[in-house]
């Protein structure tokens, strides 16, 4: 399958755990990682799965380099009801009352131009016990297999 | 942008120093050996471990802040970065012949210094600097003895620093669990007797520096009260709603033993006391002078330079400073160019700008020594050293704590200097 994996970072751990995620997919798909911050929203492309690392920042903010996407998105208001996408987020669960926000954030403007959700939205906490990886790399594995019957064998 | 990857003959395509393996240092050399993998690129410390203020500023109850520490840890193990840790320059190598050695040399010592209060009575015993007292409780090898903060000790200061001090001496010993406090410094928290805590702020509090997020937090505190005294003003916009709403929402908190007082738009104008701190007296907005007793008091004013590396004089004869060029193939990043403002992130934006100047204006000569330079020196901690402390500190972690830090220069080069397989 093809796969564009987008990241969202400020601190730079969601293009960590980006890189990390592709280098698990390469084996057995054709993956490339872009910062969200260099993603055209009318650039997104049916026949590609998309996979969004995101964290959150300040008061439950998208973190800096997913900024400049919301606000393309929010001026080229794409469709985008042929996409398929899932989506990781990074938090910190001291900061209880914003705990994964930004992921919250990208996904409803994802959906809110139609996009469609593969998997649940799932989060690792920066203060838990995990690493992201542990978490993120199974969960890949598993959405990129939903999002291979949904796009078809086309893709 | 400059051309990446080995230069001619397979040498490196060019060298650079970076003093200071802290996170204006690491982010600049993540930046540099993405850019250019074929780079070498030697961060030189101060101290026998690396990444600075995570480890040593960063509250010890703040893990998930200092996460960032993981992508350090690759530019080491992936991206070839080296480590030369337990080096001072100016001492144990002149700055000098750091240049000479290098293409470029770049300065993100950080600052050190705590900016003092500048009244009358600010050198009084009792009088303590923030960045002193996260160094005595986050057990940084150099930092002075734990203080005595006596039953009442006030704060000064209205940002992320000061609120870190008042959660860490307002947590019980179970609210600690998780983080890496040292079994010393939990046990003076523990011991302390602190019966209530006064922060005072000189702006109102819709101007306090603080984060929002780092007030709320305090309204999970389990053994306080915390009152919230006149702001001394209305909100004049978005973000000093939020920290209004913060400080609302926490204002009345808990019926715990500890007492904790926001008071906001007071003027310290003298310290006072015999032997030692009893009060500090402030001017209020209507200018009336008050008398606030205390035991101790803590400033978390801002930093200042400390003196190192003759900072001043760089700075001050730098052309053009905010580019972060200082002198010819010498830059400065980080607090250490810019001075005691800007968050983690705005250290990794700095520093992915800086790497591209620092590589537009590279010449790399063959000549130079490089990491060569610094071979010689005694008692170097070099990455592998490092990794021996740390696991050393996981393995030593009880149940509670992720780690047990090595609080002394001697058992860190001790640790260092063992072999891995000793049989």
């Amino acid at each position: 399958m093809k796969i564009t994996i987008l990241y969202g970072t400020e601190t730079g751990n969601a293009e960590m755990l980006a890189e990390d995620i592709t280098a698990s997919l390469s084996a057995e798909h054709e993956v490339e990682c872009r910062n969200l911050s260099e993603m055209d929203p009318r650039a997104f492309d049916p026949a590609r799965f998309y996979i969004l690392v995101c964290s959150t920042y300040g008061e439950g903010e998208l973190p800096a380099s997913a900024r400049p996407f919301a606000e393309a998105v929010a001026a080229a208001r794409p469709d985008l009801s042929a996409i398929h996408f899932a989506i990781f987020g990074l938090g910190d669960s001291e900061y209880a009352e914003t705990f994964n926000h930004g992921p919250k954030r990208l996904a409803e403007l994802m959906a809110a131009h139609g996009a469609r959700q593969v998997g649940e939205r799932i989060a690792h906490d920066a203060s838990g016990g995990d690493l992201a990886e542990d978490l993120a790399l199974p969960w890949a594995e598993a959405v990129v297999a939903a999002a291979r019957e949904r796009l078809g064998e086309a893709a | 942008m400059a051309q990446a990857g080995e230069g001619q003959r397979g040498g490196p395509a060019g060298r650079i120093a970076i003093v200071g393996a802290g996170p204006a240092g690491c982010y600049l050399a993540q930046a540099l050996l993405r850019a250019a993998p074929g780079l070498e690129v030697n961060l030189i410390d101060a101290l026998p471990v690396p990444f600075g203020l995570l480890r040593y500023g960063v509250a010890p109850d703040h893990q998930g802040t200092k996460a960032v520490t993981r992508q350090f840890e690759r530019l080491f193990d992936r991206q070839g970065a080296r480590f030369f840790g337990n080096v001072t320059v100016g001492r144990d190598i002149a700055l000098d012949t750091l240049r000479a050695s290098h293409d470029a040399v770049v300065l993100a010592a950080g600052l050190a210094g705590d900016r003092r209060l500048g009244i009358p009575g600010d050198d009084l015993p009792g009088v303590i600097g923030a960045g002193r007292l996260t160094r005595a409780i986050l057990e940084h090898p150099d930092a002075d003895p734990l203080p005595d903060l006596g039953p009442a000790p006030l704060i000064i200061g209205n940002g992320n620093v000061a609120i870190d001090i008042l959660r860490l001496l307002s947590k019980t010993p179970e609210e600690f669990a998780g983080s890496d406090l040292g079994s010393a410094p939990g046990r003076w928290l523990a011991e302390g007797g602190i019966g209530a805590i006064t922060v005072i702020g000189r702006a109102p509090a819709g101007r306090a520096r603080f984060d929002p997020a780092m007030i709320r937090e305090l309204g999970r505190l389990s053994a306080v009260r915390i009152s919230v005294g006149d702001r001394g003003g209305d909100a004049d916009g978005p973000e000093a709603a939020a920290r209004l709403a913060a400080l609302a929402a926490i204002d009345g908190h808990g019926a715990g033993p500890r007492r904790i007082r926001f008071r906001f738009a007071l003027r310290p104008v003298a310290v006072e006391g015999g032997a030692r701190v009893e009060a500090l007296r402030v001017v209020r907005p209507d200018g009336a002078e008050e008398r606030i007793a205390c035991s101790a008091i803590i400033t978390a004013i801002g930093f200042a330079d400390a003196g190192l590396l003759g900072r001043d004089g760089l700075i001050g004869a730098a052309a053009d400073a905010e580019s972060g060029l200082i002198a010819p193939g010498l830059f400065a990043a980080g607090w250490f160019r810019r001075g005691p403002r800007g968050t983690i992130p705005d250290a990794r934006a700095e520093a992915q700008a800086l790497a591209g100047r620092i590589l537009a204006a590279l010449a790399p000569d063959p000549g130079r020594a490089g990491a060569a330079a610094l071979a010689g020196l005694a008692d170097i901690v070099d990455w592998q050293g490092w990794r021996r402390i740390d696991a050393r500190e996981r393995a030593a972690a009880p149940p509670d704590r992720v780690r047990a830090k090595i609080p002394t220069r001697g058992e860190m080069l001790r640790i260092a200097r063992e072999r891995e397989n000793a049989s």
